[in-house]
């Protein structure tokens, strides 16, 4: 038996559909312009495909926060573990997950936007896997399943398949309705992962776990980093991991600079970034792209800029991430802010998912 | 309009070809792994008969194939050559397409038709016994097939991911008597190391050549078998090339490309040799010789050629051959076949002096031409094989585009009807088209000081 705490944000995407790009802080503004609840529906879907499931055992919140929706698809064995009064925020959703981590559950299945996984995460961080079932106005996070139908398909199979690393993002949402896409790595929770669901290949190399597969990366990028270059590292456990096979540490969120063994500088901003490359002969930047939304540059890794990219040089971008990221990030996407060297990057990108193995994904065409 | 080109019985080849006859120097001796000198007839015995040992290293340009083998080999062969007049006409080019059929073996594949002499001259030298590798369970089948035929006894070393994701395979050798082990296993010193250090491990192809080369030695009633790379392993697949240049000429016709997809390299080795033959002597100075290998196992084309080991553990003689590095294990493709560090000595030469060239693919791309084939000729080909059909298909594209009525054959080395879940994976959408990261590797190995 499997237990899932269930909880959707009921206000999710309501920004989206009358146009104000996300609904913290204008729930109301957004009733006035005639926006209707749109979460609950995609739950459904998710929770219809569920129903007949003798595996899961529910613990949810009361009233739109979940029991209503589990009610309508005919789940009606389940635990109701936190009460909603009166409007829904952002501190029920962290509430609601703190008591889901505190009973003990298995996985948390949200239905919401980039906003509530970051209020998920916040109470739970890494102690418990969580799956989000897409319904905000903007998902930069890759705690999200691609779909409803997806996010059932994952619940399903959550006991045979791996986890993987999944980055939650922080999107500034006044900037963002001011035509500014500000964006940053907040932190990285554990999601569900889609195993190769058809892996009886003639001779398979099994990539085992994450961690397995992240050493493997680590392993090939240690022989292939040559002295007296100083390498950009970008945010996220697999560069964090190159770092330590290296024998330096890194911060997890941040972007940190390292040349001959050693660490030059963490947690860089833009400024200091351009200046450092400034003194430096050769550079190389090695990004590990956003899981499923497929984000290479534009989104949590602003510090790597247009002109930092120019002055090292496309080619000596390194892209690395696991198999079992990159089996959930079917297209990739390059969004600098200067959409000419956005463009030359091809249709294509080389990417390291182990020693001396890359894989060939596309780059979404605009 | 023919469609099948047909040798009769007494028509096949009595003699294979030995393509190191019309090199123009020697090739490079194979070295002992310890001392790095050559090695000698002894170093081999251990493992292999003499008669063997004499075809891996002879210049001789013709060698009888005993009549007791031509006896088995007459149960599938001569094979059929076709015209496939109906994939041409769906691409609409003006190349004429020729392709062999190899998988009317009892296995599936071109593998018996070394199987079925190396099982020969094992049990001519008394042996009671051979140890093999299998990766994906093509030559593991193959030789439980051939071994029966001699009454010998066979142990299949089966990579373990394969041995429990390959049912069938492995149901194929119980058929034919043979014993299938998963590697790496608790039999040998090399296995239990590595169980040892990993006891996850998915085993490779480097292992488990290692685990029968080292059965094979240790017990003095058995020899060890390869299914690929040696030079001897080449010559019994040219059967292959000397009955299509036969078919060839009963319409008059001599092929301007021939095509065959690599791992090993006997497959490619078998079509091409004869054909590379008649281009060494100045008979056919122009006919080109194409090897195709998977983009994430680039041997040919991305690899260095130099002295190699051809296992993990280091046993076998160091090959000067193109190669990724011993210690690579390819990622998981579905042509497992082709999933091998290294490539066949004579291969690599001739592709090192020019007489031969390679091309290199990815996954999604050979199915969709191996989808293309199984809709235009009806047959579903082995993931290995949907390599030489994308390129013969490339090809032919080329032909349309430049009006050239072009002679393109291929080897058409096996049928997928045991990798169906590989097609399913295609139609799913899951296949990863795994790339070798050669710039990043080269950009390294350059700035690493030479050691003389």
């Amino acid at each position: 038996m499997m237990r899932i705490g269930f909880l959707i944000n009921p206000v999710a995407g309501m920004g989206g559909a009358v146009g104000l790009k996300g609904t913290d802080g204008k729930v109301e503004e957004a009733r006035r312009r005639g926006a209707l609840p749109l979460a609950k529906n995609r739950a459904r879907i998710t929770l219809a495909l569920l129903a007949q499931n003798k595996n899961l055992e529910f613990v949810t919140c009361s009233g739109i926060m979940g029991e209503d929706t589990l009610r309508e698809t005919g789940i009606l064995h389940y635990q109701v573990l936190y009460i909603l009064d009166g409007e829904s925020s952002a501190q029920d959703t962290r509430r609601a997950a703190q008591m889901f981590l505190k009973t003990g559950v298995d996985l948390i299945l949200f239905c919401g936007g980039d906003g509530t996984a970051r209020d998920i995460f916040d109470a739970v961080g890494r102690e418990v896997p969580v799956l989000g079932i897409p319904a905000g106005v903007k998902m930069y996070s890759a705690v999200f399943a691609i779909d409803p139908v997806t996010a059932a398909e994952l619940v399903v199979g959550y006991e045979t398949q791996p986890l993987r690393d999944s980055e939650v993002m922080d999107v500034d949402e006044e900037a963002y309705r001011s035509g500014e896409l500000k964006t940053r790595l907040y932190g990285i929770a554990r999601t569900p992962a889609l195993a190769g669901k058809i892996q009886s290949s003639k001779q398979v190399y099994e990539e085992g776990d994450e961690e397995r597969a992240k050493g493997e990366i680590a392993r090939f990028i240690h022989e292939i980093m040559i002295p007296d270059v100083v390498y950009i590292l970008g945010a996220g456990t697999t560069t964090e991991s190159i770092a330590s096979k290296k024998g330096v540490k890194k911060t997890l969120l941040g972007v940190d600079a390292i040349k001959n063994g050693e660490i030059v500088a963490t947690d860089i901003n833009e400024k200091t970034l351009w200046t450092l490359l400034e003194q430096e002969q050769e550079a190389k930047i090695i990004l590990s792209p956003i899981g499923a939304q497929g984000f290479i540059l534009g989104r949590g890794n602003q510090q790597i800029s247009a002109r930092v990219v120019r002055r090292v040089g496309i080619g000596n971008i390194i892209l690395v991430a696991t198999p079992h990221k990159l089996r959930e990030t079917p297209v990739f996407y390059v969004d600098s802010g200067d959409p000419v060297l956005d463009k030359e990057f091809g249709d294509s990108v080389l990417v390291v998912s182990g020693y001396r193995m890359a894989q060939r994904k596309k780059i979404h065409q605009s | 309009m023919q469609t099948k080109i047909l040798l009769d019985e007494e028509q096949m080849p009595k003699k294979w070809y030995n393509v190191q006859a019309d090199l123009k120097s020697p090739l490079d001796p194979p070295l002992h792994p310890k001392t790095q000198k050559p090695i000698g007839p002894e170093d081999l015995s251990a493992i292999f008969p003499m008669e063997l040992i004499r075809q891996e290293v002879t210049t001789d340009r013709y060698i009888d194939i005993p009549e007791e083998v031509q006896d088995v080999l007459r149960l599938w062969r001569p094979s059929p050559l076709y015209r496939a007049h109906r994939l041409e006409k769906f691409l609409k080019t003006p190349a004429k397409i020729y392709y062999k059929w190899e998988g009317v073996s009892p296995a599936g594949s071109h593998k018996p038709n070394t199987a079925v002499p190396q099982a020969y001259y094992n049990m001519k030298a008394g042996m009671e016994r051979i140890a093999t590798e299998t990766g994906a369970g093509q030559w593991g089948s193959a030789l439980a097939f051939a071994t029966m035929l001699y009454d010998l006894e066979c142990t299949v070393y089966m990579v373990r991911s394969s041995y429990t994701q390959k049912p069938y395979r492995k149901s194929m050798m119980q058929v034919w008597g043979a014993e299938c082990i998963p590697s790496p296993s608790t039999k040998t010193n090399a296995g239990r190391a590595m169980l040892e250090k990993d006891p996850d491990t998915p085993g490779s192809l480097g292992i488990a050549i290692s685990e029968a080369v080292e059965d094979a030695a240790a017990h003095s009633n058995t020899n060890y078998a390869l299914g690929s790379v040696l030079n001897h392993v080449c010559l019994h697949q040219t059967v292959i090339g000397l009955e299509c240049r036969e078919q060839l000429a009963m319409v008059d016709d001599y092929p301007d490309v021939v095509i065959g997809c690599i791992g090993g390299g006997t497959n490619f080795a078998g079509i091409s040799f004869p054909f590379a033959g008649d281009k060494l002597t100045g008979k056919h100075k122009d006919v080109d010789l194409v090897a195709v290998e998977p983009a994430s196992c680039p041997t040919l084309t991305k690899g260095l050629f130099t002295y190699d080991l051809a296992d993990e553990a280091g046993y076998t003689p160091l090959l000067k051959m193109f190669t990724l590095g011993h210690d690579f294990v390819p990622p998981s493709i579905h042509a497992g076949g082709l999933r091998y560090h290294g490539d066949s000595p004579i291969v690599s030469r001739l592709v090192y002096d020019g007489v031969m060239r390679a091309v290199s693919y990815h996954q999604n791309e050979v199915f969709e031409a191996a989808k293309m084939f199984a809709r235009s000729e009806g047959i579903i080909v082995a993931p290995e094989t949907s390599h030489a059909v994308k390129s013969a298909i490339d090809e032919a594209l080329k032909c349309k585009k430049t009006g050239e009525e072009k002679t393109i054959l291929f080897n058409c080395s096996g049928h997928g009807n045991f990798d169906m879940s590989a097609y399913d994976a295609y139609y799913a959408g899951s296949l990863v088209d795994y790339e070798y990261p050669d710039e990043l590797i080269k950009e390294s190995l350059a700035r690493i000081p030479k050691i003389s």
